[in-house]
């Protein structure tokens, strides 16, 4: 009867919604997470669910008993609070599972629980014993970034401005090749790039192989099991994700403003620079960040496509999972891997302004 | 004035060229996985071109393994598809219609699993479920993973689609003495299912085509692409490719009917 | 859980064939189901369980039934009575291991009644203590196990585990593209096979091979010191580009196309291509080579131990394993085989590579037992090598 009493101005007013909203999302997504990574057990876990169900319970109060401005402040919290659980329990909680997992250590090589011993040594054989495939994971996947750039703007470009009634077509052909599956893409790619394939055959009668080996992209004339084959793959597999964005932000460009540049500058390469090549950067920030981050932690390209001495840090995390079964040292190779990419990022968004991703 | 135009024209036709080598290049994979799938390969691998036979398409189901991992794949990806355009199409709308307190930060909370590595997501996952034991690796925590990252997916592309949503045609509705129920079931929801529909089609591509994160949760059920890297070290069977290739054709068909269906509507609507 | 038929599959040939039944993958697996059927009954060895059995083992690794032959698993259900599920699911020993780990570790119980590790796995299963004792009074034929696998040190009272199929790791090279026969070790090392020669993931054939080749015998160490020369020399290798790519099973097109000139690979791998091409062939190396034989274990908690031992005394039959080991085509450790198979089969029943002259067997050398802290040792040598 109390609560109800003072929850009586909140049913009201706008404010009041908002508030309760507000707080009734952070506290069922706090509680969530906190009883998912463990950080309460027991009666304070039971205590972190009521008060959830506390919060719940007082939006659906508001909701049914409220005023028209109160619902309507309340309604995008309600909206947003099963997705908010989903988020707080499946990525959040994991994450805290993660950091803690990287700090801990196990009894014995193959147990199943991890011991919390504040193991900061993880860290260090994470960046001591791993430091080339590191390397190698940010340089193929800088490489593939660039080269999806290069072959996605062009597709993006004609999609937006010439593609007319056909854009949606010409999307749809870009997604897809994502309808089979992504091993079987790339173990095609072991075929196309065979020693006796296509490609090789190709590169032979036109001679070019000396002059490739030479720039280190052949090796023994075959392009399988080298860098160049990891990063033709990871290229190929993550150019969708380019063309998508560039494309969201060339579609927003109003072509009169094309039409009117061109006819300022008179030269179609000119108003390209000038107007089209700095309202699609958003695109082309976005797309970036999508290559190059799933880049840098894949492993599939280097185990089918590369050789011992090309592969890159995703392989040495599944390696330390499944064969060394050293989830302790994974989960801190994981975490520096994460760390070194929101640095990257970071950085590259200060140098590009700072840009929605969509 | 006629250089610059001439100039244009190459340009242009260069751009054009440049772009239909692109989407060669999108496809060639693809071509050479449907060729394969003809493919009478001498050995347990189907990686070399030996000659052609139609004995493959016969009998598309040989593979029992494949076949019920394929099942398997199709089963998660539906259901977890469901659950998350239903989530995220509630996180966009919340999103997109209202100006809230707290809303950038939770733009930045559904970016972030997009921004970390699958493997990074993979793993945490398992190191989640491994720490409990309410629900076993399988097919729960397959779905369970998919959705999480579909929810980002699904929400923001269908954010992006409903941003130039007229919201006034709600308050008209309204204005005619609709409830706000029927109001979003009558007026907003069929306007903005196309975008919630396209972005439910590529949430299902993402979880048929998952692998790492899979790779991590799955315990022993099997899923497709995991069947795939199970056998591929002893045997790839032509049998992927048909499998594979059937995939493609089912989702280009879709594609098609869509396309055509909402080209009809247009010219439906544009009729005076 | 539910058991299906094996389906034929008419019209492929053998080696295409492949028997599966997806019990696993299979139709709706609700959570409950799923608790139910993975989660915690400890229904210990005691029972002998009901009439079903689930047998997770390799894939090719049983003879089908087609080209008008009934297959073993047909044929063992027909005689028996058992509604016997067999099922592909074991890819990777370490794939494997990575599944049942989160259930054996924590006291829970898997599905499979029988399962087929690598002698090795089966070794570290049992010192784990994820193991029963096989039901071997119920198993009289388990008395035609071949002596050179009784007792092995990674089943020390031989009580755990039954081995299923053996083969021998060597040198399987192409002689179109190596130009000469090959006899040694070093072979692998020799700089004119720069950049074409490829081993196998499998740590302990790999490193036993090259073990052999400095005259170290692998089955005899049991620290890591006694085979970092090995590992140094792989090493060299690796730096040097010498090694093209690390396998499993997939060097054999590679090797029949000659891509490979010279790869460390399996006995059985090389048999089945080289029906199709004769230019691929196999040594055991003059230093020696590794045995090795994948077992039948059965988890903690297999329930159905009376239909297990039927089906194990079946395949111990001489005349049932002849058949198996005719279509599998590696190393039977059932005794009088040879015997058997010459009836069904008589070339293979002469084919050194299945049944090795004294002198080839004398030079297969299994690979030690190794403690689980210096088996870590090894593997993280050995990720180093390949490259993780």
């Amino acid at each position: 009867m109390a609560t109800i009493q003072m929850l009586r101005p909140a049913l009201r007013s706008k404010e009041g919604g908002e508030r309760v909203g507000l707080a009734a999302l952070i506290v069922v997504a706090v509680a969530v997470l906190a009883v998912g990574a463990k950080w309460v057990t027991g009666f304070a876990a039971v205590a972190m669910m009521l008060a959830a169900l506390l919060g719940i319970v007082s939006v659906v109060l508001v909701a049914l008993l409220g005023g028209p401005e109160a619902k309507r402040a309340l309604a995008p919290y309600g909206l947003l609070k099963p997705g908010s659980i989903w988020m707080a329990l499946f990525y959040l909680a994991p994450v805290w599972t993660l950091l803690k997992s990287s700090l801990s250590s196990k009894a014995s090589r193959f147990a199943v629980q991890t011991d919390f011993t504040w193991e900061f040594s993880n860290y260090a054989t994470a960046f001591s014993d791993f430091g080339p495939q590191f390397a190698r994971a940010f340089l193929y996947a800088g490489a593939a970034t660039v080269l999806t750039l290069l072959i996605g703007f062009p597709i993006a470009y004609v999609i937006a401005f010439r593609g007319g009634a056909y854009r949606n077509v010409l999307l749809g052909l870009v997604v897809i090749p994502f309808f089979t599956s992504y091993l079987i893409r790339t173990i095609a790619w072991t075929s196309i790039l065979a020693d006796s394939g296509p490609v090789v055959s190709v590169l032979d009668t036109l001679r070019l192989t000396s002059l490739l080996e030479s720039v280190g992209l052949m090796e023994d004339g075959r392009l399988m099991n080298t860098a160049t084959a990891v990063i033709g793959g990871l290229t190929y597999n993550f150019l969708p994700f380019m063309i998508l964005p560039i494309y969201v932000a060339l579609e927003k460009i109003d072509v009169r403003l094309v039409d009117a540049a061109q006819d300022l500058y008179s030269s179609p390469t000119r108003a390209f620079r000038m107007v089209v090549l700095p309202l699609s950067l958003s695109g082309v920030f976005a797309g970036t960040l999508l290559t190059f981050i799933p880049a840098a932690g894949d492993f599939v390209n280097a185990q089918f496509l590369g050789n011992p001495n090309t592969t890159m840090i995703g392989n040495s995390i599944q390696d330390q999972f499944l064969r060394q079964n050293n989830y302790p040292v994974a989960s801190a190779m994981s975490f520096v891997l994460m760390a070194i990419i929101t640095l990257l990022v970071v950085i590259y968004s200060r140098f590009f302004g700072t840009e929605d991703l969509v | 004035m006629s250089i610059s135009t001439r100039r244009g024209r190459i340009g242009r036709i260069l751009l054009n060229a440049y772009a239909v080598v692109g989407f060669a290049y999108l496809f060639l994979p693809i071509a050479v996985i449907v060729l394969f799938s003809f493919n009478k390969p001498k050995g347990k691998f189907n990686i070399v071109w030996q000659e052609f036979t139609l004995d493959n398409w016969k009998q598309p189901f040989s593979d029992e393994g494949l076949t019920s991992a394929l099942w398997t794949s199709l089963k998660i990806a539906g259901l977890s598809t469901a659950i998350a355009t239903v989530l995220g199409s509630m996180i966009a709308i919340g999103l997109a219609r209202y100006r809230f307190k707290g809303s950038g930060a939770y733009e930045f909370l559904l970016v972030l699993p997009l921004t970390t590595p699958e493997i990074v997501l993979g793993s945490s996952l398992a190191t989640l479920f491994l720490g409990q034991s309410i629900v076993e690796f399988g097919f729960t925590t397959i779905v369970i993973a998919h959705v999480m990252f579909q929810i980002s997916f699904v929400a923001l592309t269908v954010r992006a689609r409903i941003r130039g949503f007229d919201w006034t045609l709600e308050q008209a509705a309204q204005d005619l003495g609709a409830s706000p129920m029927r109001t979003f079931w009558s007026v907003t929801f069929p306007l903005i299912l196309p975008g919630i529909l396209a972005a439910s089609l590529l949430a299902f591509a993402l979880s048929i085509d998952d692998f790492i994160i899979t790779f991590f949760n799955s315990g022993s059920t099997i899923t497709f692409p995991l069947q795939v890297f199970g056998a591929s070290r002893v045997q790839l069977p032509p049998q992927i490719n048909v499998l594979a290739s059937t995939i493609l054709m089912v989702t280009v068909t879709i594609m098609v009917i869509g396309s055509l269906r909402g080209a009809r509507a247009a010219r439906r609507d544009a009729r005076p | 859980m539910k058991s299906r038929q094996v389906r034929r599959r008419p019209g492929m040939s053998r080696r295409e064939f492949l028997v599966r039944s997806g019990a696993l993958g299979a139709a709706g697996l609700s959570l409950p189901a799923l608790l139910a059927a993975c989660g915690g009954s400890d229904d210990g060895g005691s029972s002998g369980g009901g009439n079903q059995l689930l047998f997770e083992n390799w894939p090719l690794y049983i003879d089908p039934t087609e080209d008008g032959l009934t297959g073993s698993v047909d044929r063992f259900m027909a005689a028996s009575g058992v509604e016997l599920t067999y099922s592909e699911a074991y890819n990777d020993n370490l794939e494997y291991f990575a599944k049942i780990q989160p259930l054996l570790g924590t006291g829970k119980t898997i599905e499979p009644d029988i399962i087929a590790p690598t002698q090795w796995m089966a070794g570290r299963l049992l010192n784990l203590g994820w193991l029963d004792e096989l039901p071997l009074d119920k198993v009289p034929n388990a008395a035609n196990l071949e002596d050179a696998f009784k007792n092995p040190p990674s089943d020390p009272t031989g009580k755990y585990s039954l081995p299923w199929q053996s083969g021998t790791a060597g040198i399987a090279y192409n002689i179109e593209a190596t130009g000469r026969e090959l006899k040694s070790v070093a072979d692998l090392f020799d700089p004119e096979f720069a950049g074409r020669v490829a081993m196998l993931t499998e740590m302990r054939d790999t490193v036993g091979l090259v073990l052999l080749g400095e005259g170290i015998d692998p089955s005899k160490i049991s620290t890591f010191d006694e085979a970092a020369v090995a590992f140094e020399k792989l090493a060299k290798a690796k730096a040097d580009g010498h090694i093209r790519a690390f396998t499993g099973n997939d060097y054999t097109d590679d090797l029949g196309l000659g891509n490979f000139a010279v790869c460390v690979g399996w006995s059985g791998d090389v048999l089945q291509v080289q029906a199709d091409n004769p230019n691929v062939r196999f040594v055991v190396p003059e230093e020696g080579g590794t045995l090795w034989w994948d077992t039948m274990v059965m988890p903690k908690g297999a329930k159905n131990r009376d239909a297990a031992a039927k089906w194990m005394n079946f395949v111990y039959d001489p005349v049932e394993a002849a058949k198996i080991a005719a279509y599998v085509q590696y190393i039977s450790p059932v005794k009088g085989v040879r015997e058997e198979l010459a009836k069904i089969d008589p070339e293979l029943a002469d084919n050194p590579l299945l049944f090795p002259d004294d002198a080839t067997k004398a030079r297969l050398i299994p690979f030690a037992a190794l403690s689980e802290d210096v088996e870590a040792e090894f593997e993280a040598a050995f990720s180093d090598i390949v490259g993780a």
